[in-house]
């Protein structure tokens, strides 16, 4: 059994994250949604796997390499869409594979499931079909999939994970993904509905939150670097070496936390929150419910409450965010959404910021203190 | 320089050894040749890359054997000059990285008894030698007669028709055993054993090794000596290039990492006390490692008040200055003939020695007093990248210990997303520049002109444009005259001490038509507004500018040589370590 991994699209609806990164690289629970997928297929026994890489393919390769997994990546060199994206893995595949997107969290038990199948498709129930495809079934065959309907028919959702075989390559011509699966069962192929048990996907950036807390109790608990011992720590708790937990933190898990940081004395870090790895966060802090990358600073008396936090911020003292439930415009689309603050990487914050509601691009510079920011603030800006 | 792969057990020798020379072909890639022991002897040789005609060399039989990739230094590279060269009665195969000095006088000498030489290389003389000392049984006698007689630097490999056994002998070449259950390799590095074991023996000038089946053992001067085993960390996927195009690009953006990891591998108990306080410090080294010893002269002689002096290996054996203060070798391989010869010179003059270097265990380690270690990894790719920012990195460490209040390291804290932030850009509008010049200029000032002068070397090695690096001012001294609208300039302007001045001088170089690729921090409207293609790197501490400008001008070079169709991990006429004169 061989499986195609799709990695190659930015998943421009999670900007401004994906500056960077593609989505499948976003780290959730201080591991790339990618890494999910592939262990899910390494522990069903499957070995043989190709990754399609496109949009920063560099970082894709490093991050597979550094990691030592053991796949194969073709690259897309243009981003024409995700029939030509399998195509680029057709000279490698044999005969029966499975098809995967790199940026959707999968569980090794929907693997099993589908596996065994020749041509099946990975469902599920999802409350906002609106976004994807609906599965419309037929005396226990797929009889039809339609892609991001305005008015939906049914809750059951293609969770874009596939059996196929090498007959699927008829159909994929200047085609979606979807769409060929489509002519394929007008073709009047057997596609069958298996239900997933676990699947995730995180469409907008302030979902990756939400998706962090579902994935969160899946971590190993480890303590290596160095812990004060005035320090308290509870629950499910992984802290990667390396690491300085300083003088009276107290720390209430699921609480993940990377290599090399700093944190503390006198801090707070709360459930539900992911740090990654060289970071650092200054004296009489609180993080709660929020995914903090790599390289990001948080300066002393800061409150980062239900906040996704880009790498290499450095967010000065007495910073604080401010979850609301306002309506934000983002490239033409008017979205409610109830969190704290989405930082794009490398923004910098001046002392006494407040973030409210609000979604920062990356390279932004809040000069002036004792401000408050809401609403979407580009790329690069100087708010001042 | 050479690279040379020995295996003895129960695996197909020729595949070990073929998948070993690909391994090493960083040290030479223009011919190749194979040699089992079957035990018949079975020979392959050929001309040309391993990576292209290795194949048909693996299907040698037999579980015993030697290979070469060479690096032509004595005869082109031909089938007939490839190693393994054989004695006259096609029982003995030797393979040999180095140069035997007298080896015109041996030639004589045996061709005067009869032995007849069929090639033009130094090392077919080692084998009529062995030939010559052996009595039909003992190997080892043999070649440590031999080996008595020859001046210069080898590492050599010799079996013999119909025996069980592979020789080893080193002499100021690298050479290094691997020990796996029931087999044993022989390579000049460790990347050939990766995969196979991880534990290696280090061998001494003047050892000899005898391999067989049934293990090792080490000789010096006629007696058996013990040499530890010790442990390897590389593993293979380290060594591979994973799924990028080439070694370079894998190596450049490893960067980050390695320079975080390398800063950091350095704390207060690495450098022993009596090297903080140097009344002055001479720095030898060649290449690149030569470009991060002037930015270490920079850094310390405005920061840290203590004079240094940055030399070139090649010169500073012959015109040795007079030596007082402490003396720091910089080598990515610890194998470099002329700053090894440094380094023996320096101990002569009785000055405490500092060797900078990449790899556990090499030749450098050994002759100097102290060694600090980059935390790299192995580099394969030529042209030097990842070894230039670890050797940055440690010598910027250094100068922040020899400086006392950690203000170095404090602004270093955000260098490896600093480094990560430019390998996410796009240097296409620039590259356009660069690709259809014949001639380029690299210009900085202060700090980035070391960095200036390793943007054109990268330039140079890679992309075969001629490139040339210049203190900017000194550009009216001459070089001005060759400007035109045909020579674009790389210039480094980021802000500081020198910004303005720089600024004029870019004015003065657009004046002569001039295209400018400049660059600058970011958000620099006035730098932006006179270049004609502008590099924004994040604005930050001078020395995190200066590794993000480096990383660009590495990138830079690359992407040229790519759209030129260059051959990047090879470059022609380049080996990866000099280890020869």
């Amino acid at each position: 059994m061989q499986a195609v991994i799709l990695a190659a699209g930015e998943g421009t609806r999670l900007r401004p994250l994906t500056r960077s990164r593609p989505k499948a690289l976003v780290p959730v629970a201080n591991t790339p949604i990618l890494k999910y997928v592939i262990d899910a297929l390494l522990a069903n026994g499957i070995r043989d796997i190709i990754v399609v890489v496109g949009y920063r393919k560099e970082h894709v390769i490093r991050y597979l390499n550094e990691n030592h997994l053991p796949v194969r990546t073709v690259v897309q060199e243009n981003q024409l869409g995700t029939g030509h994206a399998l195509r680029c893995a057709e000279p490698f595949l044999k005969d029966r594979f499975l098809l995967l997107a790199g940026d959707n969290y999968i569980d090794r038990e929907s693997i099993a499931r589908i596996k065994g199948e020749r041509n099946a498709v990975l469902v599920t129930d999802h409350p906002n079909p609106t976004n994807f495809g609906v599965v419309v079934t037929r005396g226990g065959f797929v009889s039809e999939i339609k892609e991001k309907p305005d008015t939906p028919t049914g809750y059951i959702v293609s969770t874009g994970i596939y059996a196929l075989d090498r007959s699927f390559f008829r159909y994929t011509v200047g085609q979606e993904v979807p769409d060929a699966l489509q002519a394929m069962i007008q073709d009047s192929a057997r596609v069958v509905p298996v239900r997933a048990v676990d699947w995730q996907d995180a469409v907008n950036p302030w979902e990756l939150l939400e998706m962090n807390a579902r994935l969160l109790p899946q971590i190993e608990a480890r303590r290596a670097g160095t812990i004060s011992r005035s320090s308290k720590l509870y629950g499910l708790i992984r802290i990667g070496k390396g690491t300085e937990i300083g003088p009276n933190t107290y720390i209430h898990g699921p609480v993940a936390i990377g290599d090399d940081c700093t944190i503390g004395p006198n801090c707070v870090i709360m459930p539900e929150t992911s740090i990654g790895s060289r970071v650092t966060i200054d004296p009489l802090s609180y993080v709660a419910n929020s995914l903090v990358m790599d390289d990001v600073v948080i300066g002393s008396h800061s409150r980062i409450i239900d906040a996704v936090v880009g790498e290499a911020c450095r967010l000065q003292d007495h910073t604080a965010t401010w979850t609301t439930g306002a309506v934000l415009e983002r490239e033409g689309q008017f979205q409610k959404a109830a969190f704290g603050a989405v930082l794009g990487d490398r923004v910098s914050s001046a002392p006494f910021t407040i973030l409210k509601n609000c979604i920062i691009g990356n390279n932004v510079t809040i000069e002036a203190g004792n401000t408050t920011v809401t609403g979407v603030v580009p790329d690069g800006a100087v708010v001042i | 320089m050479c690279g040379i792969v020995g295996y003895v057990g129960f695996r197909p020798a020729a595949k070990v050894i073929v998948d070993g020379l690909q391994k090493l072909e960083y040290r030479g890639y223009d011919s190749f040749g194979v040699a089992t022991n079957n035990p018949s002897l079975q020979v392959f040789k050929c001309e040309g890359k391993i990576s292209e005609k290795g194949s048909e060399a693996g299907c040698l039989h037999g579980t015993i054997g030697i290979g070469h990739t060479r690096w032509a230094t004595h005869g082109v590279p031909s089938d007939r000059n490839a190693h393994p060269h054989l004695d006259c009665t096609g029982r003995i195969a030797v393979v040999h990285n180095g140069i035997i000095e007298n080896y015109a006088a041996l030639t004589r000498e045996l061709e005067a008894k009869g032995h007849v030489f069929r090639s033009e290389t130094d090392t077919e003389v080692v084998a009529h030698l062995i030939e010559d000392c052996y009595d039909g049984s003992d190997l080892r006698g043999a070649v440590e007669a031999a080996c008595s007689r020859l001046t210069g630097s080898f590492a050599l490999l010799v079996t013999v028709e119909g025996s069980e056994t592979v020789v080893a002998a080193r002499d100021s070449s690298p050479l290094v055993l691997g020990v796996g259950d029931n087999e044993v390799f022989a390579a000049s590095d460790v990347t050939p054993l990766l995969g196979y074991t991880e534990r290696v023996v280090y061998l001494e000038d003047g050892d000899l090794a005898e391999l067989d089946r049934g293990g090792w053992r080490v000789y010096a001067r006629g007696e058996a000596v013990q040499r530890p085993i010790e442990h390897v960390d590389w593993d293979v996927e380290t060594v591979r290039k994973g799924g990028f195009p080439h070694y370079m690009l894998k190596e450049i953006f490893e960067q980050p990492k390695v320079f975080y990891d390398t800063f950091h591998g350095i704390t207060e108990e690495s450098l022993p006390m009596q090297y903080r306080h140097p009344s002055e410090i001479t720095v030898v080294a060649c290449g690149s490692s030569y470009h991060a010893g002037l930015v270490f002269k920079y850094l310390c002689e405005s920061a840290c008040r203590i004079p240094v002096r940055t030399e070139l290996g090649s010169e500073f054996k012959y015109f040795t200055p007079p030596l007082k203060g402490i003396v720091t070798v910089i080598t990515q391989s610890g194998e470099t003939a002329d700053t090894l010869a440094a380094l023996k010179k320096a101990r002569a003059y009785n000055c405490p020695t500092l060797a900078i270097t990449n790899v556990l265990g090499s030749t450098v380690t050994r002759v100097s007093d102290h060694t600090l270690y980059m935390r790299a990894g192995p580099e394969i790719s030529v042209a030097a990248t990842k070894s230039f920012v670890a050797q940055l990195a440690v010598l910027m460490h250094l100068a922040d210990l020899m400086k006392g209040d950690g203000e170095f390291a404090a602004a270093l804290e955000g260098a490896n997303s600093a480094i990560d932030e430019v390998l996410l850009l796009d240097l296409a509008p620039a590259v356009e520049i660069c690709r259809p010049a014949e001639h380029l200029f690299y210009v900085g000032r202060g700090l980035f002109y070391p960095i200036a002068l390793e943007g054109a070397l990268k330039m140079k090695e890679i992309s075969y444009i001629h490139a040339e690096g210049y203190a900017a001012g000194e550009l009216k001294h001459g070089p001005f005259a060759l400007l035109s609208r045909d020579t674009p300039v790389v210039a480094l302007c980021s802000p500081g001490d020198t910004y303005s001045i720089m600024l004029s001088n870019i004015k003065e170089m657009k004046a002569r038509n001039a295209p400018i690729i400049g660059i600058g921090a970011r958000g620099d409207r006035e730098l932006t507004d006179i270049v004609d293609v502008f590099i924004p790197i994040p604005e930050s501490h001078e020395l995190v500018q200066l590794l993000a400008t480096s990383v660009v001008l590495q990138l830079l070079a690359y992407r040229t040589a790519v759209a030129l169709g260059r051959d990047v991990d090879q470059p022609r006429n380049l080996a990866k370590s000099v280890t020869v004169e």
